[in-house]
């Protein structure tokens, strides 16, 4: 299981055009990941490591180079169909948690499932079961603005799993968060890498990058070092 | 993603803020109830307006003098003086499509009755005429084929003129001066209203042969003039009745081409058009106005969701980012705007229903609401709604996810 590659990237690049001068984020990055394995991107801000994940999530497209996600080439793809591949292989948590506000957190979970077209009676039963996972049954029709930090983050992950995706990917999860809901959160995430999610951690935190077992630093839109734990623990 | 659901997101979209929808809502409700009950009152024009059409009296046609040229000058239609007893006489005897004839001449005299003193419409005719204009004396009678014959020196008061000179008295078998002369009155006419921007109801009839004999004279030239002949036809035959007038009367006044015509024919449907043509500028006038309103209401729903876009750009970007299409983004939002335009157009039907009647009520305007212009209202609100949406919408489905994920 933990052999099979999920993502694959080939010397992508990804320029903007937005001054006179045009912006190259990328420049060259190839990357394979496997499924099961547990990432952590670093890097400073402006490093390139969020065009990086907005690449690696589908929410945009490389300039140049090859994407295969699960198989698929994502290069080709329509914007609709990046729509369906979030919706079905990624699950995404956000810094900021990113739920609505005007539901409550069973609807919030719920909602990639409307998306994906289940009935709502599956997606009730489904997002339930997530919530549950998550420690959250005794909170699902209360509304985000009537939990803490740390709970919202749960509402989000059970949002992100719910889905059954492949990959999990976390842009500064605790970023905020206490320390001690920020380890809270962090082990939830090896819980799931245990159950064999592949989850992707973007962050610029040591601490947080730590608890991944591998971690690809990036630099100038360039991967300047890829080590996993082993490794580094040779190196210690 | 069923319709259902996609309506549900929709109101939850709406009652997140809802003074700003009910204030939104409410430029439809405007808009529509407006539509209502302008498209009721000209419904309703046009139908007051044939009503009195056709009680002028079925199948008439009616003959007028042409207009008098004075040095070339003309007078306008009816001014000559070239319409006389003999030629309804010659109408009468002459035209098998012609049921009944009434000559009449009307003018106005100053009529008195004791104390009272009043100027009106003295129409001196032959008793064909209740028959012709479907118009018959309430009370007593009208004067018979006799009192013609012998020029006798009665009349038939309208309602309005009896009111005026005799209050609640009864008129009948009391008499009335007529530009000096005494008449006895031997009938009061039933109620008609006003047709033809004429009171059918402050007039007074007298026989024919005792207007030429008492108030006008006869003319030196055309002998007894008339001011209108009033023909009924024979039920189908009105046209074949218009020829055969034109014909003879041509005959008769020695006319060799149709421009040279002293006379002028108009028949019921001529009115009905000229009505109709009336109230349908009418109509046209009031669906404008309605329609300008309804376009705000329609603006006010672009700009209202166009501002809603802008608030939501981060809840965009949450719901794209976890897999919503363009369609299910462009589809939340048209819905958002049809619901609140339908809601409004509905509770705008509600309010225009209650407008037209209060009109009915109050103003004792006639107001009729089809239900056409209801299921019109209907759906011109969905049509607003998808159009005015159909912006806003798109701008919210194109997007960037990135970008409207990183938006406050």
């Amino acid at each position: 299981m933990a052999n099979e590659t999920i993502i694959e990237l080939k010397e992508i690049t990804r320029s903007y055009n937005l001054a006179a001068e045009p912006v190259h984020a990328l420049q060259g990055v190839s990357l394979t990941i496997k499924q099961g394995e547990y990432v952590a991107i670093m890097g400073t801000s402006g490093s390139g490591k969020s065009t990086l994940m907005n690449i690696i999530g589908c929410l945009d497209k490389p300039t140049t180079g090859t994407y295969i996600l699960d198989g698929q080439d994502i290069v080709a793809r329509s914007d609709d169909e990046l729509a369906t591949i979030r919706n079905r292989t990624i699950g995404f948590v956000f810094q900021q948690f990113n739920l609505l506000a005007s539901m409550s957190a069973l609807q919030n979970v719920m909602l990639p499932l409307v998306y994906a077209g289940i009935s709502a009676g599956e997606r009730k039963v489904k997002a339930e079961l997530a919530l549950k996972e998550l420690g959250l049954e005794g909170r699902i029709s209360h509304r985000p603005n009537e939990l803490s930090g740390g709970q919202q983050q749960r509402v989000a992950i059970a949002r992100a799993i719910v889905n059954n995706p492949r990959i999990l990917l976390a842009d500064e999860p605790t970023g905020a968060l206490d320390s001690t809901t920020s380890r809270e959160i962090m082990g939830l995430f090896n819980r799931l890498v245990d159950e064999g999610m592949t989850v992707i951690i973007v962050t610029h935190d040591p601490e947080t990058a730590s608890h991944a077992r591998r971690v690809i630093k990036v630099r100038d839109g360039k991967i300047q070092e890829d080590s996993t734990r082993e490794a580094r623990h040779e190196i210690n | 993603m069923n319709l259902r659901e996609l309506l549900g997101i929709a109101w939850q979209g709406i009652l997140s803020n809802k003074l700003r929808s009910g204030l939104t809502v409410l430029g439809i409700v405007i808009g529509i109830a407006s539509v209502i009950t302008l498209l009721g009152i000209g419904q309703g024009a046009k139908l007051e307006a044939e009503k009195q059409v056709q009680s002028l009296g079925v199948n008439l046609i009616y003959v007028r003098p042409g207009a008098a040229n004075l040095s070339s000058i003309s007078q306008g239609q009816g001014s000559a003086a070239t319409l006389t007893y003999d030629d309804a006489q010659a109408i009468r005897e002459n035209c098998p499509a012609v049921e009944d004839v009434a000559a009449q001449y009307n003018s106005a005299f100053q009529v008195q009755r004791g104390e009272q003193n009043t100027s009106t419409s003295v129409v001196a005719t032959e008793p064909s005429y209740t028959d012709i204009r479907n118009f018959f004396p309430a009370k007593g009678r009208f004067f018979s084929l006799n009192d013609l014959k012998e020029a006798a020196r009665v009349c038939v008061l309208g309602e309005t003129t009896a009111n005026n000179l005799f209050f609640d008295e009864n008129p009948l078998r009391k008499q009335v001066l007529i530009r000096g002369e005494l008449f006895d009155v031997i009938g009061v006419m039933e109620h008609k209203g006003v047709t033809q921007m004429m009171d059918m109801d402050d007039q007074i009839f007298i026989p024919l042969s005792t207007g030429y004999a008492t108030l006008v004279g006869l003319n030196a030239v055309t002998g007894k003039q008339v001011k209108s002949i009033l023909v009924r036809a024979k039920e189908g035959e009105d046209m074949q009745a218009q020829f055969q007038i034109t014909n003879l009367l041509r005959l008769r006044h020695n006319i060799q081409s149709p421009d040279a015509d002293d006379f002028t024919l108009r028949t019921q449907a001529d009115i009905m058009q000229t009505a109709q043509s009336i109230t349908g500028v009418f109509s046209l006038l009031l669906g404008a106005t309605a329609g300008i309103s309804l376009l705000v209401g329609g603006i006010g729903i672009m700009n209202i969701m166009l501002v809603s876009v802008t608030e939501r750009t981060k809840e965009i970007g949450i719901r794209k980012a976890i897999g919503a299409k363009y369609s299910q983004i462009l589809s939340q939002f048209v819905i958002e705007a049809v619901v609140m335009s339908v809601t409004g157009g509905i509770l705008g039907i509600g309010v225009g229903l209650a407008g037209a009647s209060a009109l009915s009520q109050f103003a004792q305007w006639t107001t009729v609401v089809t239900p056409s212009s209801v299921l019109l209202s209907f759906f011109v609100s969905l049509a607003i709604g998808l159009f005015f949406g159909i912006y806003p919408a798109r701008k919210a489905a194109k997007l960037d996810p990135i970008v409207a994920l990183r938006s406050e």
